[in-house]
């Protein structure tokens, strides 16, 4: 954790900048300890301790802009850093659209680090002996397995604690901490005609209780036997089931589409989109950064202006860009949040009410909604284009016939652009993955072009 | 070149010191322990809306402690090189010895010097951000004037400079400065309502004689070549057809298909698709395929490894044959046989796994043209992006920017934005023909595998006769 110390250090770099010529500073201080402990094939393989700290400068000098950064925590060489940065500054052209934030929007009550309730005091008491046993708890290895041999088992049991102190010199001060307890498990095995199958499987929380450890190996054991046995599958257009493990990588660049650099830049399919219904009437993305105890939360950005809870797409509707002080200056715009923390679609059935009180929407539910398609539950490779939306990726998954999943399929593509994939988007669960930054359930689509 | 001591000032240890350090590190029992000090400084600087008024430098310093114990891993680094601290990282990393279990018969390597793979005509630490921004201006100004359609323009300059000291607990003492240099541009284009962009990078381990007018000249003309077909390229009706893989960046398919399934990790713990096939036929006779860490300023050049391996060239088929996996010292001595220079790491915070460097094929004997001339129904492949394995299954994919149509052995529609799949031994299988014209590509690869790794790859062109074809 940051220590008093530290903390003075970061403020005297803001005063020794502006001492020495910088019209305004931001300086970032973080923290980060990672242990961690690697089993294979139920014995210990590695263990590995890390402690990273460094010091992030950001230096406004003359109407021009530099960043500079250092693990070098010492005050002679930093104060010696500082004066580098600020003639290397100088040296630059002018740009009278960098500024710090506009105080009034900065969080003013993230004092402590831990008003998210994202930091577990019980990971400073942790030691190796606890982490190796942890671990060794994950192992199923040399366990049997209904129709295939486990050729490898890897195990991972991790601890992380991030702290990070931001201060400027309009007087801001923020702090964000956090602790990440992780297991991992990654199984390949063999069928009886000697065909090899992977899967694997990941937890994680703020909270040491938070993930299931013992039930990591058996879920990626299950994900790799299930994919024994693929058979191909014509090319043509199916209804697509996305898992919510995996449903994340078709919102990610409507995300970032939605940001100010990238519509700055003219690298944006969502640009001259503010305002206006592109999406559907069920499509609806909230993000929601001050929920309590939930990865991704977070009570300022980068800049420390103060997060809120709002939505991104509301009903189809683009309602936000992300807009920093930058951006804003640049685009004549008002500024907003730099990114957004813990997006979150809503349910959705197109056509059909939603089950209400208790009843969760589960994949199981969606794909008895869709009747027959191709569930897909990996991506492998692919890439869009940011400027036209179009994309093509690389799928594992599941043909389905009448809600239910008949046999694995592999080496198949799905093509498209993501304006047109999101019109057809017909369904969204409510069974995402509570350890996720990013809430996205099962979600549906109807016509989607697969070639296999 | 620098001496040993001139290394040994910049850490601000002496020999005892390491010799203390690895005797605290093998104190519980390991087989092998090794040291791995590194002081990089990064610089940048970026051009956008036609200023360069972004830029910055960082620093970057600590060392790296590992302890094996037969095939297992004890690592801690600090980023505080007081005595005190180094001792704390090496009793951390000393506590895998505990666990027992079997040793490894870990051996000194037998080749200790290598040439300047690398060399600085001017070092990127004693130039000035100013001496650069005329560079940017005119890449700016050049690229620009060749294509009104042309709406933006963001180019980035970035460098790095890596002083490296590496000591082992067989008194072996290792060091090397390593350069890198990076110019990248992205230019965005407009007509008809239409926007397409278009990425180029050059990348260098060298000085900062790298920024030359014809560098900025060739970055430039490149920039806005094969634009016209980009907006009038379509996406082709996708399915299982033959692919002829153009010259250069078609190396990302031996990087994804082949290169990290042999990777020796993966096969010492009996994940790959290609654990059980040493020896035998993976690729029609007469090709050979090779990582080479020994191209002199190579993106992918090692003079020496991240273990103190010196770089080698090594065929890891020769004559459609696998000979060799690549290995760093855990899986060389696992499979007793030599460590190939394969041991690499992102910086001191990660400990050395197998890992590429400079992959490709050697050339084959037939002419490109008539390559794509036997092709009656397929695609070209010009220009490449990111690349994708799974190790287990074989399954590769890779994203093609850019290519055409074969139709009836010519060169047809331009096509765009589509993803490939295929699997790593049936693709090597069905490569029907090589091509006589190897290129090494030298952009800005970089290799994901746990940590990243600066890569590069090459390809002459050739055909496979059928691969997975994303489209509508």
């Amino acid at each position: 954790m940051i220590n008093e110390h530290e903390i003075n250090l970061a403020k005297h770099c803001v005063r020794f900048a502006q001492e020495n010529g910088a019209d305004g500073a931001r300086v970032v201080l973080s923290k980060s300890r990672t242990d961690s402990c690697n089993m294979l094939n139920g014995s210990l393989d590695k263990v590995s301790h890390c402690a990273d700290r460094s010091i992030y400068l950001y230096l406004f000098v003359d109407g021009r802009y530099g960043t500079f950064s250092t693990n070098r925590l010492v005050q002679d060489e930093l104060e010696d850093f500082i004066l580098k940065g600020i003639d290397m500054v100088r040296m630059l052209e002018q740009d009278l659209t960098r500024t710090l934030q506009d105080p009034e929007r900065t969080e003013k009550n993230a004092r402590t680090g831990l008003e998210l309730g994202l930091y577990d005091e019980s990971i400073e008491h942790s030691d190796s002996s606890k982490r190796t046993a942890r671990a060794q708890e994950m192992c199923i290895f040399g366990t049997t397995a209904e129709g295939c041999t486990i050729l490898s088992e890897e195990c991972e049991y991790g601890e992380t604690s991030d702290d990070t102190f931001i201060t400027d010199s309009q007087g801001f001060e923020g702090r964000h901490t956090e602790s990440v307890f992780s297991c991992f498990s990654e199984m390949t095995i063999q069928d009886s005609k000697g065909d090899r199958y992977s899967g694997y499987w990941w937890e994680s929380s703020s909270s040491d209780s938070g993930i299931d450890i013992r039930s990591c190996s058996r879920k990626a054991l299950e994900r790799a036997v299930r994919q024994i046995g693929p058979k191909p599958r014509r090319s043509g257009k199916y209804r697509m089931v996305v898992d919510t493990s995996v449903a994340s990588r078709l919102i990610a660049p409507v995300i970032n589409a939605l940001n100010g650099s990238a519509l700055q830049q003219k690298m944006s399919f969502l640009d001259g989109t503010l305002g206006k219904k592109v999406f559907p009437e069920g499509m609806t993305l909230m993000d929601l950064p001050r929920t309590y105890g939930r990865n991704g939360s977070r009570m300022f950005d980068s800049e420390g202006v103060a997060t809120q809870d709002a939505p991104i797409i509301e009903n189809g509707v683009v309602r936000k860009y992300f807009i920093n002080t930058w951006m804003a200056n640049k685009m004549g715009m008002e500024p907003t949040i730099e990114d957004a923390s813990r997006p979150c679609l809503m349910p959705f059935m197109k056509g059909k009410e939603l089950p209400c009180g208790e009843n969760e929407v589960s994949l199981e539910d969606i794909l008895q909604y869709c009747g027959n398609g191709i569930l897909v539950t990996g991506f492998n490779g692919g890439n869009s284009n940011p400027a036209t939306g179009d994309f093509s990726f690389g799928i594992e998954g599941f043909a389905f016939s009448r809600g239910k999943i008949t046999h694995p399929v592999r080496e198949m593509l799905i093509t498209g652009n993501f304006v047109e994939l999101w019109n057809s988007f017909i369904a969204a669960g409510t069974d995402m993955r509570r350890c996720t930054r990013w809430q996205i359930p099962t979600i549906a689509f109807e016509g989607v072009a697969f070639s296999g | 070149m620098n001496t040993y001591s001139h290394y040994l000032d910049i850490f601000k240890v002496t020999e005892q010191q390491l010799q203390s350090l690895v005797g605290t590190a093998l104190s519980r029992g390991g087989d092998f322990a090794d040291l791995y000090f590194e002081h990089t400084t990064f610089f940048n600087l970026i051009l956008r809306d036609g200023n360069v008024s972004s830029g910055g430098f960082h620093t970057d310093y600590g060392v790296g402690i590992r302890v094996l114990k037969g095939e297992k891993t004890g690592y801690a680094y600090s980023e505080n090189l007081e005595m005190s601290e180094m001792i704390k990282a090496a009793e951390a990393a000393s506590a895998i010895a505990q666990a027992g279990g079997s040793s490894l018969s870990y051996g000194r390597v037998s080749a200790r010097t290598t040439p300047d793979l690398y060399p600085m005509q001017q070092n990127w630490r004693d130039m000035q951000a100013s001496a650069f921004l005329p560079f940017l201006l005119d890449l700016e100004k050049k690229i620009t004037s060749k294509d009104s359609r042309i709406i933006k323009v963001m180019a980035r300059l970035s460098d790095s400079v890596s002083d490296v000291l590496m000591y082992n607990s067989f008194g072996e003492l290792t060091c090397e400065t390593r350069p890198m240099g990076s110019l990248s541009v992205t230019v965005v284009f407009q007509q008809d309502g239409k926007t397409e962009n278009r990425s180029i990078s050059r990348s260098f381990r060298m000085g900062a004689e790298l920024i030359s007018p014809a560098l900025i000249e060739e970055i430039a003309t490149e920039a806005v070549k094969g634009i016209d077909e980009r907006f009038e390229a379509i996406r082709p009706k996708g399915g299982q057809m033959s692919v002829v893989m153009g010259a250069g960046p078609s190396g990302v398919l031996l990087h994804e298909a082949m290169g990290h399934a042999f990777e020796a990790d993966f096969n010492r713990k009996g994940q790959s698709i290609f654990s059980e096939k040493m020896g035998t036929r993976v690729c029609p006779k007469g090709v050979n395929v090779v990582d080479d860490g020994t191209l002199t300023n190579n993106r992918g050049a090692c003079g020496y490894d991240d273990e103190g391996v010196p770089g080698q060239k090594t065929y890891m088929v020769t004559d459609g044959i696998l000979t060799s996996y690549l290995h760093d010292r855990i899986s060389a001595a696992w499979y007793g046989v030599a460590p190939t220079g394969n041991g690499r790491r992102e910086n001191f915070r990660y400990n050395p796994i197998p890992r590429m460097r400079a992959t490709y094929m050697e050339s084959g004997n037939a002419e490109p043209e008539g390559i794509i001339a036997s092709v009656s129904k397929g695609i070209y492949v010009e220009e490449l992006s990111n690349g994708q394995v799974k190790i287990g299954e074989g399954d590769f994919t890779f994203f093609v920017k850019s290519g055409y149509l074969i139709e009836n052995g010519r060169l047809t529609a331009p096509i765009k934005d589509i993803n490939i799949i295929g699997n790593g031994p049936q693709a090597l299988a069905d490569i029907v023909a090589v091509g006589n014209d190897l290129k090494i590509d030298n952009g800005t690869w970089t290799c994901g595998k746990e940590q990243s790794v600066a890569v590069s790859c090459g390809m002459p062109t050739i055909l496979v006769s059928s691969l997975t074809v994303g489209g509508e």
